[in-house]
């Protein structure tokens, strides 16, 4: 039900645009780097119920990061460069349709929906206030971050914490992990308890959520 | 229109007084079947702590060709509470008069034309005469309309391939052929059951559609004669094995997992020498891989025994009539052990096992007291017209959110991939095309009297 969302963002710093690295960037403002998502994201929502685990499955995660163009978002080099005290004034703004999201269990599509209050809240949100880099970085692995932001489902926003690690991809694309772990109740999500086969299955209030979002900057390759 | 009389569920067989209820039940059980059914989803009685709807949005509807299969789709539509039907149209008045009342919303056209430059129109439905069908669907999908095209495509194998290689170009669409029973949940269910091994090694095939009916329809004027009468025509009609036997030949093509590799045929006028050059008859052998072979006849002038499709295998066989089936167990095949619960029906001298889904629970037990039907009664086009409506959200949706999320069009076809396990059961255009090939080249071998080789590339679209 609920999701994630990538989070980074950032508060704009900064001043010259030395980009380097994860394939020339270029400037969207001329001292920040917009990186907008790419095909071949996906979200993960699974959760319990009385008979067995489900799951929903999606692909589809909009919207962007923008970081101050002095920081260089490349696994491949040791520190992150361009942010000296690991706190990255990034700007994220992520989405992701209700409608996007696919369970498993045949029926369960309309039933999450109706769940999630789609009709009036199709969007799932995600505000990135804090990023900051988590512990060192080591050149060829994955850049880790805590982050903190806003997470939106049914209309209901709650400030969340998350881990994210960032990775490179194919042809200059990024890949941001994350996941988290939220209750249906704290967005005024009512667990679902459908009718199911023979019987009515009861669905737990908390709910895994994971994301992988593909983004890339201007320049990269489709 | 394509008043293809199977697979609505509502069979000839299924028709007589004399076998409904107890008396069917009392043949069967005299005969030893075991009635193979699927059960409902939906128990009753029990109250749910949430309520949830479990169908989607609605998708607007347009009808072109409004005949009596037209009609019969227009009153399925009206059990759905997503399929609001905003657009009819015929070119013959009479017809547009007599569907009214099935969709007295709909903004009735006389050129389908006019339908298709209807913005409310999401998608269309296409049950005109078969041979009318090629320019219909590519301007519908030229037109951005989701298309429900009745099968056979067309009466051509030129033009049921232009019919699936726009309907394979149109990735923003969904495209479904009217083959109704793929959609059909009882028989999903005996896919299943079937390719699970229930019936050991499969040794052969028969399927039967036996109706005393003349095919032919009063006509005010001799033109209304030959546009009503096309399906007796040999120009405009694919014949028996086209308009009725599609089903058919498609359903066992689908049971067996396999493509037929030849098809003989035999047939002619034998009863009705009323001008019509389409036979009224017909025998049927069709190949399939590892020796087994379909064996199928269609009749217009004997009523005898309706319409059935049973597969023989080592094990058991298996006999599908309408929405049931029944399992006749050899006497050497394993005991499974839920058939010991299940309602066993008498069929000629042999018993038949009430084929139940989740027989193997103590469902079957249940039903054992209390079915005398199928669990699954709604007919084979409700659930295909279902199907048709879940799909067409689903791809506008899915083709929406990944057009707004700025990706490329080339990355559709792979989007549309991963929401596929959310699609509801349907035959696309290659489903379609496949039974279109199959049931014109049987036609075929049934006017050339001669056996047809069914080589792959007549299947490449």
């Amino acid at each position: 039900m609920f999701t994630p969302a990538p989070l980074v963002s950032f508060r704009s710093l900064a001043g010259a645009a030395l980009l380097v690295g994860l394939g020339a960037a270029t400037c969207q403002a001329a001292d920040t780097v917009k990186y907008t998502t790419k095909f071949g994201s996906k979200v993960g929502i699974t959760g319990t119920s009385t008979i067995h685990e489900w799951a929903m499955d999606g692909q589809i995660i909009q919207g962007f990061l923008e970081i101050p163009a002095g920081v260089i978002l490349d696994p491949a080099q040791a520190g992150l460069a361009g942010a000296a005290d690991g706190k990255v004034a990034a700007k994220v703004e992520t989405m992701i349709p209700v409608r996007s999201l696919k369970s498993t269990h045949t029926g369960m599509d309309d039933v999450m929906q109706q769940a999630m209050n789609a009709e009036n809240f199709p969007k799932i949100q995600f505000f990135l206030s804090e990023m900051t880099l988590h512990g060192t970085h080591a050149a060829g692995k994955p850049i880790e971050f805590d982050t903190k932001g806003e997470l939106v489902v049914n209309g209901t926003t709650n400030k969340i914490a998350m881990p994210v690690s960032i990775e490179a991809a194919d042809k200059g694309k990024l890949k941001v992990i994350g996941k988290t772990t939220v209750k249906m109740t704290d967005y005024k999500v009512k667990p679902p308890a459908p009718k199911i086969g023979l019987g009515f299955v009861t669905t737990g209030d908390e709910v895994k959520v994971s994301f992988e979002w593909l983004i890339a900057p201007p320049a990269a390759a489709k | 229109m394509n008043p293809n009389e199977v697979g609505t569920g509502q069979n000839d067989w299924n028709r007589r007084e004399f076998l409904r209820g107890a008396s069917f039940g009392t043949l069967m059980m005299l005969m030893g079947g075991v009635p193979l059914e699927a059960q409902t989803n939906t128990p009753a009685g029990e109250p749910a702590t949430t309520s949830y709807h479990t169908y989607g949005p609605p998708v607007s509807i347009g009808l072109i060709g409004c005949g009596v299969w037209g009609k019969e789709i227009l009153l399925t539509l009206a059990t759905l509470p997503n399929a609001p039907v905003v657009a009819i149209c015929d070119n013959y008045a009479a017809a547009m008069r007599k569907v009214k009342d099935a969709a007295p919303k709909a903004t009735p056209y006389d050129d389908y034309k006019k339908l298709l430059a209807d913005k409310a129109v999401q998608a269309v439905i296409v049950a005109t005469p078969t041979h009318l069908h090629r320019e219909i669907v590519e301007a519908a999908l030229a037109a951005g309309k989701h298309v429900y095209c009745e099968v056979p495509l067309a009466a051509n194998s030129e033009e049921s391939l232009a019919i699936a290689r726009a309907a394979k170009a149109a990735v923003k669409l969904n495209f479904q052929s009217g083959l109704q029973v793929r959609s059909d949940k009882q028989k999903h269910w005996l896919v299943a059951f079937i390719r699970g091994g229930a019936v050991g090694k499969t040794i052969q095939a028969r399927s039967q559609w036996h109706k005393k009916t003349s095919w032919r329809r009063p006509a005010a004027s001799p033109e209304r004669e030959a546009a009503l009468n096309w399906r007796l025509s040999s120009k405009t009609s694919p014949g028996l094995l086209g308009e009725i036997g599609i089903h058919q030949l498609d359903l066992m093509r689908w049971y067996l997992n396999a493509r037929p590799t030849a098809v003989s045929g035999f047939g002619g006028i034998v009863n009705y020498s009323d001008g019509r050059d389409v036979a009224d008859t017909t025998q049927s052998i069709v190949e399939f891989p590892n020796g087994v072979n379909l064996s199928y006849d269609i009749s217009l002038a004997s009523s005898f025994d309706s319409d059935y499709d049973m597969i023989y295998g080592t094990d058991s066989t298996v006999m599908m009539r309408g929405n049931k089936a029944w399992m006749f167990k050899e006497n050497d095949a394993p005991v499974v052990g839920w058939e010991v619960y299940a309602r066993k029906d008498l069929f000629y001298n042999e018993t038949g096992i009430a084929l139940v889904a989740d027989a193997s629970k103590q469902k079957a037990m249940l039903n054992k007291a209390t079915a005398t039907d199928a669990n699954f009664t709604d007919s084979a086009l409700h659930y295909a017209l279902v199907s048709f409506v879940e799909n067409s959200h689903l791809t506008t949706t899915t083709v929406a959110d990944h057009l707004d999320s700025g990706f490329d069009l080339s990355d559709l076809p792979a989007a549309l991939a991963k929401v596929a396990p959310s699609r509801r059961p349907a035959a696309g255009y290659v489903e379609g095309y496949e039974a279109t090939v199959l049931a014109l080249k049987a036609n075929e071998a049934v006017i050339k009297g001669r056996k047809i080789e069914l080589t792959k590339d007549l299947f490449t679209i």
